[in-house]
């Protein structure tokens, strides 16, 4: 089913539009894209390398700006913010999850899901994120000592903790093992379902559309299909 | 909640301990000497001043020539400047009046001789008497039996008081004219007609003194000069460090120093003058706290001066000269340093016409704000703390961009994690923070440390040097609350603001800028273009440009630690270059200065010594060039200038016989200090009285031994207003023994100018060496600093080019010969900027003060404050070698983050 635009939404992306560089060696990245997503909403932005779809993440997150254009969250346009208010705005709304763990090396499993929980104003319990990523017998471990996976469940923990309106996830699995892969989309959805996060994650994998509550595809800096799941799976019986 | 990034610090710490052990010893050691010497100075600073009030210092002093009669005191004491107009007035109304009543007298009886003449012969011719004889004699006769009559007859007849009236008032009033006509010289010359004279009433208290000779190990020869006071009870008293003051003939406390110094103590005999006398006091005076002997002494010398106290009979005993010396005491105080300026120039003016019209001569006057002995040490602990705090504060800022280097690689590495944090919302400020804690904590704990062992061990170190260089009372501690600031509050201010400014510049960036690890703020489009050299070789290269900040704070740091091998070296150099000198510094091994040309009979002083030639001196002032002064050094504004007059031919110094008057030979030492060169024009002028002399400077005399200026005798007596022939003593090559002690003012010898090398010397001696070796172990630990920073970074590297089969002695020639290279190249340059740094800052320091004294350096000093350093190096380069050779292989295989 095609997703509307609703224009009191959640979260509003309207018209962004964004190039790098000038003169021959510009490139448009962003083509003028627009949808929004409502709040609690799984939403999932899938789309080959390229197409803009990280870009579009940083914009929503607030860590990059569009040329024109604009994002709003719960009515308030990011475009207005100084980059005072955007930290702010990130502080207190937004949760991250990248490819790479970026764990701080010399501070253990809970000391790392700390820093998160310290932006927040009403921040999950600390021990009860660790139990549910499965990292109690980790919790005072380093990040060197633990795997790929171990180390990912970490960043969501820190992410989450947060307890964020929206948890913004940039190819969460791309540098892990199909199984692996699995237990973390099994993680997220968790999160999803227990604290009611929106979720916003980038993807390459068209699998994981599947687990999805909205697909948003990009290609070429334009949205391609912007349609909602209505066959929606648990990421346990994902497969690709 | 608080921070948890705040839990990173103790980790990091623990981590890397030997680093920040390294890094706060350095703190602890700094940050200790700096507070110990506050403290320690601040307790001997409240000690000298609680003796100058308890010890009642003076205010100043004046020598007179002779004793002051009891008139002259009382007029002094008033403050108040002599009518000098009324004096010379006076003076020559007496000496017309005589040469009036001289003449009127003269004049009066030729006329009743010639009366009583011609009455004779009148009467010789009514009774026809021609003969000559005959009437001579009747003449006589008449004479002899009527003049005494005829003589008051005339002086009581009414013209001839008239006459005589007339005779002396025109007389006075040509005195007064011709005082009229000569005013503006007179005033101009005693500066009486300067504005802004106040009365300054003193009180004034006799404090005589003998300079004697003072012989510690009774061997029969000289070993000292020592100035010897009776005991006094009112002004300018002593502390006693250990005994009491004597109490019998016989008795002496003498200057705890120069007891040290020269190793006598209590119980002791010593021969004073031909006297023997035992010690029973080690004391301070609170007018000597440096043993200086005269105020233009560049150097207090605890050798070879002394002090003392003796009871009147001892006093009288000794044989050498009298110094009628005065002690002044202002009734009201002046506070500020420019009031004691202008008491002292208004008791001058007191003191000049005061002297003159009771006809006294002033030999000295010090006030004493400008005198050495009481200023010296307290400024001269006050500069310690200065140059010391200043030495702290530039090895903490080099700490700090250490730090800062440190901090920014971390940032550099830890970008991925900066990135994320800021995109999760941790503002700037709160990552700034969280960077500049470490420095600002470390800091910390080396404040704390280092005021802990300040308070305790370094206090009594600093207490102890002060002690062992000055004549001081005891000490009692006192806590410095300045202390705290200055070893506390300044490092966190220094280590803050460079942290705070690197830091703040490096997380600029957008957290997407640090989430593509893209930190270069200039990003070139192509590698920079080297030579082509082999691969080692570019390779070394490319790491030189990478650590370029390491290497300019590197720089920056050996800059300054050359310098102070350049001090550590450079002073000895220079006072044993001073020592090998000395004897060219003197122009004959004995240089006898006379009280006077004469004996108390009228007789020129002479000798029978052959290789005697006479001589004159005076001292002038030379109005110092570039305005620079120190507290404390130097006798005062001017430049004190000593003007010789030599004999024609002299064997002992070379100018032409047939100068120009006006036209001068300057020695080498005044050439050089005020860069002055045949054909300048130079100013010198009396020290009390406004009088100036212009000279030319007509070449050069090789003498670095003094401030002075040379010419013929006999151009000397011109210029002073001397008589011609006269002279103040004699250069002689053997020691003179026909001239009564008590007409010999003082003897020059060569030991008296290498006494300031001597009490250098032994002021700072053995801690040469010591700083040396200290120097040594901080360049060792800065270069460690930054080498470990630049293996650090190239850590991946190394791990990847072990991988790839380079073996570690060929991995260690790519990494640690680069920094051999670069710390070669800068230990060179280093020790040239820092040596002509050296030269400069003494150059400025001698100029601020009396004398000359040029800095030196032998060839082989200079080669080991280089060698010196690259010694430390070496040991670094071991460490670093061990460092890489430890680096795992895993490293490079490591995730990113």
């Amino acid at each position: 089913m095609k997703a509307e635009n609703n224009p009191n939404a959640f979260l509003r992306i309207s018209d962004l539009k964004k190039s790098f560089g000038t003169g021959a060696a510009k490139q448009d990245v962003l083509k003028g894209m627009s949808f929004t997503v409502e709040k609690g909403e799984f939403c999932v932005l899938l789309g080959p390398s390229g197409s803009g779809k990280s870009t579009l993440l940083n914009i929503i997150g607030g860590i990059d700006t569009p040329d024109s254009g604009f994002v709003s969250i719960d009515g308030d346009k990011l475009k207005d913010m100084d980059d005072k208010a955007l930290t702010m705005y990130r502080r207190k709304h937004l949760g991250y999850v990248f490819q790479m763990y970026n764990l701080i090396p010399n501070l253990n499993v809970k000391e790392n899901i700390e820093v998160g929980a310290y932006l927040s104003d009403n921040p999950l319990d600390v021990e009860e994120v660790i139990t549910t990523l499965g990292l109690q017998e980790h919790k005072y471990k380093y990040p060197n000592q633990l795997s790929g996976g171990q180390q990912q469940r970490v960043s969501i923990g820190r992410a989450v903790v947060k307890n964020p309106d929206i948890l913004m996830c940039d190819e969460p699995t791309g540098a892990l093992d199909y199984k692996t892969s699995k237990e973390i989309l099994a993680l997220i959805e968790d999160c999803n379902a227990k604290y009611g996060s929106t979720i916003i994650m980038v993807t390459h994998n068209e699998a994981i559309k599947d687990m999805a509550d909205h697909v948003v595809k990009l290609r070429d800096g334009v949205v391609r299909h912007n349609n909602m799941n209505e066959a929606k799976i648990p990421a346990s019986e994902l497969e690709w | 909640m608080r921070n948890p990034l705040i839990k990173r610090i103790p980790k990091e710490l623990k981590s890397d301990w030997p680093k920040y052990i390294v890094i706060i010893v350095f703190m602890v050691l700094m940050i200790g000497l700096v507070s110990g010497m506050y403290v320690g100075h601040d307790s001997m600073i409240a000690a000298i001043d609680e003796g100058r009030v308890k010890y009642r210092l003076e205010d100043g002093s004046f020598e007179l020539k002779s004793r002051a009669a009891d008139e002259l005191i009382k007029d002094i004491e008033k403050g108040d400047m002599a009518d000098v107009r009324e004096y010379f007035i006076n003076e020559g109304i007496k000496e017309a009046d005589e040469e009036v009543e001289k003449a009127v007298n003269e004049e009066l009886e030729k006329q009743v001789k010639d009366g009583i003449a011609q009455a004779v012969k009148a009467q010789c011719e009514a009774f026809g008497i021609t003969d000559e004889a005959v009437i001579k004699e009747q003449t006589d006769t008449a004479i002899e039996q009527g003049f005494e009559k005829a003589l008051k007859e005339a002086k009581e007849s009414e013209d001839f008081k008239k006459a005589e009236a007339e005779a002396y008032e025109k007389a006075h009033d040509e005195v007064k004219k011709a005082v009229d006509e000569e005013w503006d010289e007179i005033a101009e010359e005693y500066r009486l007609d300067e504005e802004g004279f106040e009365t300054t009433p003193v009180t004034i208290y006799e404090h005589f003194y003998r300079n004697a000779k003072e012989d510690f190990d009774n061997d029969g020869t000289q070993d000292a000069t020592v100035r010897v006071f009776m005991r006094n009870d009112e002004v300018d008293m002593a502390s006693f460090l250990e005994g009491r003051a004597p109490e019998k003939d016989g008795e002496i406390a003498i200057d705890r120093m120069h007891a040290d110094n020269v190793g006598v103590k209590v119980g002791d005999t010593i021969t004073v003058g031909n006297k023997k006398f035992e010690i029973v006091g080690l004391l301070s005076y609170v007018n000597y706290l440096t043993l200086h002997e005269s105020n233009t002494d560049f150097m207090f010398d605890a050798f070879g001066f002394d002090v003392a106290m003796v009871t009147p009979e001892g006093f009288e005993g000794l044989g050498a000269r009298k110094h009628y010396s005065y002690v002044f005491m202002y009734d009201e105080k002046p506070e500020t340093k420019e009031e004691k300026a202008d008491y002292a120039d208004n008791l001058l003016k007191c003191l000049i016409t005061q002297t003159l019209v009771h006809d006294s001569e002033i030999e000295d006057f010090l006030p004493e704000y400008t005198r050495k002995a009481s200023n010296f040490a307290p400024s001269d602990i006050q500069s310690d703390t200065s140059g010391v705090s200043i030495l702290c504060y530039i090895l903490i800022a080099v700490i700090a961009f250490i730090f800062a280097i440190t901090i920014s690689n971390t940032i550099e590495k830890e970008a991925g994690v900066i990135g994320t944090l800021r995109a999760s919302g941790y503002t700037r400020g709160e990552l700034v923070v969280h960077y500049m804690s470490m420095p600002f904590i470390v800091t910390l704990i080396g404040a704390i440390l280092g005021n802990v062992c300040g308070y305790t061990l370094f206090k009594e170190v600093a207490v102890e040097l002060y002690y062992n260089s000055y004549s001081l009372p005891t000490p009692a501690v006192t806590w410095s609350p300045v202390a705290l600031v200055k070893t506390t509050v300044i490092p966190l201010i220094l280590m803050f603001l460079i942290n705070l400014f690197v830091i703040v510049d490096k997380l600029k960036l957008s957290p997407l800028r640090f989430l593509r690890r893209d930190l270069k703020k200039v990003r070139r489009s192509k590698a920079m273009r080297i030579p082509r050299w082999s691969f080692l070789g570019r390779f070394r290269l490319r790491i030189v440009f990478q650590n370029m900040p390491d290497y300019l704070v590197l720089t920056f740091g050996v800059i300054f630690i050359e310098l102070m091998l350049c001090f550590a070296f450079g002073l000895p150099d220079s006072l044993n270059e001073y020592g090998d000198k000395a004897p060219s510094m003197v122009f004959a091994d004995y240089q006898y200065m006379l009280m006077s040309n004469k004996d108390d009979d009228g007789n020129i002083i002479e000798t029978s010594e052959e290789s005697a030639e006479k001589f004159s001196m005076k001292s002038l002032q030379y109005a110092r060039q570039g305005g620079l002064k120190i507290e404390g050094f130097g006798s005062g504004e001017d430049e004190s200038v000593t003007v010789y007059g030599i004999s024609p031919d002299s064997r002992y110094v070379s100018i032409p016989a047939d100068l120009a008057d006006g036209d001068v030979y300057v020695s080498s030492a005044f050439a050089t200090k005020y860069e002055l060169k045949t054909g300048d024009k130079i100013s010198l002028h009396e020290e009390y009285e406004n009088k100036a002399y212009e000279f030319e400077v007509d070449g050069v005399v090789d003498y670095d031994g003094g401030v002075a200026v040379f010419m013929p005798n006999a151009g000397f007596n011109r210029m002073f207003d001397k008589k011609e022939g006269d002279f103040l003593g004699y250069f002689s090559r053997n020691e003179i023994d026909d001239i009564d002690e008590e007409y010999i003012a003082t003897v020059i010898t060569v030991e008296d100018i290498t006494a300031v090398t001597t009490q250098l010397m032994h002021s700072m001696g053995g801690m040469f060496d010591v700083f040396r070796y200290v120097l040594v172990v901080m360049a060792a630990a800065l270069i460690y600093l930054l080498t470990k920073i630049i293996i650090e970074k190239n850590e991946s590297s190394i791990s990847m080019v072990k991988i790839l089969g380079f073996k570690n002695g060929e991995i260690a020639s790519l990494y640690i010969v680069p920094t051999a290279i670069i710390v070669s190249i800068v230990a060179v340059f280093s020790f040239v900027v820092g040596y002509f740094l050296m030269i400069y800052i003494f150059k400025i320091f001698i100029l601020a003060m009396d004398g000359y004294f040029s800095f030196y350096m032998k060839p082989v000093s200079m080669i080991l404050a280089v060698v010196y350093l690259l010694v430390g190096y070496a040991f670094v380069s071991v460490i670093d070698y061990i460092r890489i050779k430890k680096v795992p292989m895993s490293e490079a295989l490591k995730n990113v983050d």
